[in-house]
């Protein structure tokens, strides 16, 4: 519990002090008002990391996210895959005409009319991949120039990232464009 | 103990401690304790440190086992002295005040 409460800090700050801290948390016990004060305290300790970082001369990062990218990609995959499935089966059965595939996605369309948070979920998710996709690629410099301060957003490229990215850009486009012609036709019809 | 606390800035009671010589965590939260009546949280304890270490005000002792002793360094004594002359001079000014 007490090095569990000591990974709410920064990365840095838990690497010089969370030992320490740590040790007098088990000498002092730990308590609801202890916890309070350690995660008051963290929560601080990001706040002044922040400042610092948009003062000049920092980067900020998403830690996890720019240590662990393909954790990120694997993560943001999973949560687009069932959508991908069901735009991709939808496509082949109603666009180009599979008609084995109709009699399958029949049920499955109206069901998830039914329940509207599938719906939302389905439409929500390439959005959702496409920010943890994204997260690892992305990093905020804050330059101090003559004329001001200068944010400038850095993004690497990391294949399986950048690909599963773009495949729920493409997906979610095709959704809202599915959703907005459908919008189209029943006001017009 | 009196319900009177001359001052809860973490920092000040943490340099004050160290005044009297390098100390440990647990040491430096039970002397506050002592002297100002103040108990200070691990967290609280801990981000004054670190911003005290950061400012070159205290420095770290080889650790001592699992202890880490901080002592104050000459920059921390002068801070130390400054303020509180500092305070000296509003504790005068207002008694000086309500005893006029």
């Amino acid at each position: 519990m007490t090095r569990l409460i000591t990974r709410l800090y920064p990365r840095a700050w838990r690497e010089r002090y969370g030992a320490e801290l740590s040790d007098l948390i088990d000498e002092t016990g730990m308590t609801p008002r202890v916890a309070i004060d350690v995660a008051r305290d963290a929560a601080r300790e990001w706040t002044s990391q922040a400042r610092l970082g948009l003062a000049g001369g920092g980067s900020m990062v998403i830690g996890p996210a720019w240590r662990h990218p393909q954790l990120w990609a694997a993560i943001a995959f999973i949560v687009l895959a069932p959508t991908a499935l069901f735009v991709l089966l939808s496509i082949l059965a109603y666009q180009l005409g599979a008609a084995w595939l109709v009699d399958l996605m029949d049920p499955v369309t109206r069901w998830m009319q039914s329940v509207r948070i599938v719906d939302l979920i389905l439409v929500a998710s390439p959005g959702i991949a496409l920010l943890i996709a994204a997260a690892p690629l992305l990093r905020l410099e804050v330059h101090k120039r003559e004329s001001g301060r200068e944010a400038v957003l850095g993004v690497r490229l990391k294949a399986a990232n950048v690909i599963i990215g773009l495949l729920a850009l493409l997906i979610g486009t095709l959704l809202v464009g599915h959703i907005l012609a459908e919008s189209v036709l029943q006001v017009g019809g | 103990m009196s319900d009177f606390q001359p001052t809860t800035d973490p920092g000040l009671l943490l340099m004050i401690s160290l005044a009297a010589g390098p100390k440990h965590g647990h040491a430096m939260l039970l002397d506050v304790e002592r002297f100002a009546g103040v108990r200070l949280g691990p967290g609280t304890l801990y981000g004054a440190l670190s911003r005290l270490e950061a400012s070159g005000q205290v420095e770290p002792l080889p650790a001592e086992g699992r202890r880490r002793p901080y002592r104050l360094t000459g920059a921390g004594k002068a801070a130390l002295e400054q303020r509180l002359g500092n305070l000296q001079r509003a504790v005068a000014t207002g008694i000086a005040r309500v005893s006029a």
